[in-house]
């Protein structure tokens, strides 16, 4: 190598160092002294996860999908909820409505990652691990096998009681089975979700109304009972001639178990605005009838999800709105249906909607085949309900509660005041964590516990944070739309479910939505802000002037050593996972 | 949410006495990043002389040589020489200097330096003042701005001088603006011009300084970002001062940059307007350079 050197290098490496020379590092000087403020990994609550009634951890749900990591998706989802496919297909995604996206551009399509999910599990039998308490060695009496008292069967198993439900008709499901039609809701979907509630050793006993006798006798063998009997028996209009009506919950019950009725083309009024009218008319239409929905106050008064609304009214249905039925007469072989227009007189204060009065003299007539009705419905029996006489009854919010020997608990449609199935399953939840918190500790700490469960500031409850899971350190300021640093997204329109057009079906009662494919819910979930939950983006390591953010497995944490507290990090976090906080 | 795509290798250590949401600190740690262990700097009197220690310690694992005010150009091209002559071809030589070395101070041995085409990268660290002195105004500061030396109602009347421009006159093989609110471009320009060895490459990197602009320490780069945004700081490439690339097209006002720095806080609705438009004139500017690339 000496050789190799031209005279000017030998010349150069002879020439002293006249400089000085630095021989450590800074790391000397521990900076952190200059703090006055010290930044925290804090996360928060995400609106959509306070918003959904089983209080789904959906910021992380959709962070893991977005990750590829669909097995984790599925077990934060159990966690909280035991019908993905389910509620992925049904559910009015009230976590949509408070979605944060919908300040840039659109809200999340939610239930779209959730049926994927929902369906990959069942389709891919996917495997899960879910945290489960050993057997206690009590026993629970379920009545209903609808999705509040599945939903209760799967939390208390978990909990470690074991459960027997029974279950008037042939096969489990409830609402899901007999009250929404095979369209929005396929059978297949149903017995696939209600499996993984027998696999937890759930006892499912069909063919076995339940009666006040049974219960009396079942006292004995039973530590606790839950009663989620829904509404069986529907409500009547009390006009002339309405034993000409047909009824709707029924029909759409006789749609799911006899294949199809024939009812050949000709004209039908559904009377109602709710869910259950709104399906009655939308599967007349499958079955090439003309349907007529009238209802007493206006089209947004309707107490059905507006997106069925909708859809119906693209199907064909025809609204009438403003509409009230006076009677019903016979004339040949069709009825005259008499309707005495209404109008608006005021809001209610309590409901949001229009209060209807009677809007002059003249009534129209409506000359059709059939008359269904859908107006509502109330529970068969009255012991299904909670005895109003005993004072010692504590109405919660999604259940009541008495603490008999053996305790009570009634839930489900019967004691909910938004009756859906997201709903029915807050319920199971919330009576689970009742029960188990009585057994325990005592009537006392029943109120106390439930707080401590809340996602947010409630209503919904997790079961996570109930068995002291990671989510028990979530703090519970929600993160809004100013909180998001939106420097790091850009408008990206919300994916859509491919729908088959109606009349493109093979089979009317075919499902119209697909389900995602899996590239749909890779753009999807990335356009999750991912609100209030560290997705390991690493904005706070990349831009810290002071290297103070260390990584060691896959967890971050502030070197205090060195942090001079200035709060890039927190601000450059994009989703709110952090926080300032005063040093003391 | 685009995820961004940094090194993970760390040339800098903790315990530098930066102030803190220094943007000339994350400037460093992100140009090292991408110029690696085989790197000399060269840093004249600037905040930077101050950062990388007090002798005998050093902030980077780079060697380091600080040099007087004025001679970042010139100890850079001799560093160059001397690496030449030891047959060191390897390393890569870095001139780092804030804006007065640069702007105004070492214009002179800069300018000099790349007219020979000097083999080396020169940095301009831009917080547009002397701020290690106590933020006095230089030729980097922009219209409007309140320094220590133009306080009061005699803010600064003057418009920032166009540095790029002047190195593109020279005709070097690459000339670019980065900032550091914007890290995979800062980064890939710098692999860029380590790259491109054999004449002088200059990069003018945007660093917020929330002591000198009266800015909350933690929305440094969160304003560093809108300079960008709002086209007051354009991200631009010229290639052989000829060959023009934009890399961001802003789209908001230069209102949502000014009002939120201290240094600004003085300007009223006209002066801002007056802004807007010199803002609007210089990015016709460029908007004009970008479709007339000589070469075509």
């Amino acid at each position: 190598m000496w050789e190799s050197m031209t005279t000017e290098q030998n010349f150069a490496e002879k020439i002293p160092l006249f400089i000085s020379r630095s021989n450590m590092s800074t790391e000397l000087n521990k900076t952190g002294s200059w703090r006055f403020v010290r930044p925290i990994y804090d996360e928060k609550t995400a609106p959509c996860s306070a918003a959904c009634p089983a209080g789904e951890d959906i910021a992380r749900i959709e962070m893991l999908s977005s990750q590829g990591r669909y097995r984790e998706a599925l077990e934060t989802i159990l966690l909280e909820n035991p019908f993905p496919a389910i509620c992925g297909r049904v559910c009015f995604h009230t976590c949509e409505t408070a979605c944060n996206r919908s300040g840039l551009d659109e809200p999340i399509a939610i239930h779209g990652i959730e049926r994927f999910i929902g369906d990959a599990a069942v389709r891919d039998n996917l495997t899960f691990s879910l945290e489960r308490l050993p057997d206690n060695g009590k026993k629970i009496c379920i009545v209903g096998a609808g999705p509040s008292g599945l939903a209760a069967a799967y939390f208390s198993t978990r909990l470690g009681y074991s459960c027997d439900v029974f279950e008037a008709g042939a096969e489990p499901g409830g609402i899901l089975r007999w009250g929404i039609p095979r369209y929005r809701l396929p059978d297949a979907v149903v017995n696939a979700e209600v499996q993984r509630i027998k696999n937890l050793g759930v006892k499912i006993i069909c063919n076995t109304r339940a009666t006040q006798n049974f219960l009396e006798e079942a006292k004995d063998r039973y530590h606790a009972f839950f009663i989620g009997c829904g509404h069986g028996r529907s409500l009547k209009m009390n006009i002339p001639g309405e034993n000409m009506a047909l009824d709707g919950l029924d029909f759409l019950n006789r749609m799911r178990t006899e294949k199809t009725e024939s009812l050949n083309n000709g004209t039908a009024a559904v009377i109602g605005g709710g869910n259950t009218a709104i399906d009655v008319a939308r599967s007349l239409v499958r079955l090439g009838v003309k349907a007529i929905l009238a209802y007493r106050r206006r089209k947004q008064d309707m107490p059905a999800f507006q997106y069925e609304v909708e859809t119906a009214v693209k199907e064909g249905v025809k609204v009438m709105e403003l509409f009230s039925p006076s009677s019903i007469a016979q004339d040949g072989g069709e009825y005259i249906l008499t309707l005495q227009p209404m109008k608006p007189s005021g809001m209610e204060t309590d409901t949001g909607r229009a209060r209807v009065v009677p809007d002059g003299e003249t009534t129209q007539e409506l000359r059709v085949q059939r008359i269904f009705t859908a107006i509502g419905a109330e529970p068969s029996e009255p012991w299904q309900l909670p005895s109003k006489e005993n004072a010692e009854t504590v109405y919660l919010s999604h259940c009541a509660f008495m603490a008999n020997n053996p305790p009570f608990l009634f839930g489900g449609d019967l004691t909910n005041p938004t009756k859906s199935v997201a709903d029915a399953i807050a319920s199971g939840k919330q009576s689970a964590i009742v029960l188990d918190t009585f057994f325990k500790k005592g009537m006392n700490a029943i109120a106390d516990r439930l707080n401590s469960c809340l996602v947010g500031n409630g209503p919904a409850l997790s079961m996570e944070r109930y068995l002291d899971g990671k989510r028990s350190n979530r703090n519970p300021d929600m993160v809004s739309y100013e909180n998001i640093n939106v420097d790091y997204f850009s408008p990206a329109p919300r994916i859509k479910a491919e729908s088959h057009a109606l009349d493109k079906q093979v089979n009317p009662f075919d499902e119209i939505e697909t389900t995602f494919t899996i590239r749909q819910v890779m753009e999807e979930t990335r356009r999750c802000f991912n609100c209030g939950i560290c997705n390991a983006c690493d904005n706070c390591r990349i831009f810290c002037p002071e290297i103070a953010v260390d990584l060691q497995d896959a967890q971050r944490r502030i070197n205090l050593d060195y942090c001079k507290g200035c709060g890039i990090c927190v601000v450059e976090c994009p989703r709110n996972a952090m926080a300032l906080e005063e040093e003391v | 949410m685009t995820q961004l795509n940094i090194p993970d290798s760390e040339y800098m250590y903790s315990g530098h006495v930066g102030c803190p949401g220094c943007g000339a600190a994350i400037a460093m740690k992100f140009a090292l990043k991408a110029l690696g262990e085989k790197t000399i700097m060269v840093i004249p009197a600037c905040c930077w002389g101050v950062i990388a220690g007090p002798y005998p310690q050093s902030s980077l694992k780079v060697p380091i040589l600080q040099t007087a005010f004025a001679t970042a150009g010139a100890a850079a091209s001799g560093l160059k020489a001397a690496l030449d002559m030891k047959g060191d071809t390897e390393t890569t030589v870095v001139a780092w200097a804030g804006d007065g070395g640069t702007f105004d101070i070492g214009i002179q041995a800069l300018s000099g330096a790349v007219e020979r085409n000097e083999d080396f990268i020169y940095v301009c660290y831009d917080n547009e003042a002397y701020m290690n002195t106590g933020v006095q105004r230089s030729s980097a500061t922009p219209f409007g701005a309140r320094t220590t030396t133009t306080p009061g109602k005699g803010w600064k009347k003057n418009r920032k001088k166009n540095m790029v421009e002047i190195l593109a006159a020279h005709r070097i093989p690459y000339a670019a603006t980065a900032n550091i609110a914007f890290p995979e471009d800062l980064i890939q320009k710098f692999v860029k011009a380590r790259q491109m060895k054999g004449g002088t490459r200059f990069l003018h990197v945007f660093a917020s300084c929330p002591t000198g602009w009266r800015i909350p320490s933690e929305m440094s780069v969160k304003i560093a970002r809108l300079a960008v945004q709002s086209n007051i700081f354009p991200l631009y490439e010229v290639k052989d001062g000829i060959d023009y690339t934009l890399n961001y097209k802003g789209d908001r006002p230069v209102m949502d940059y000014l009002k939120i720095q201290g240094r600004f806080k003085h300007l009223n609705h006209k002066d801002i307007e007056q802004i807007q438009s010199m803002v609007d004139e210089d990015w016709k500017l460029l908007l004009r350079k970008m479709n007339h690339n000589q070469r075509g």
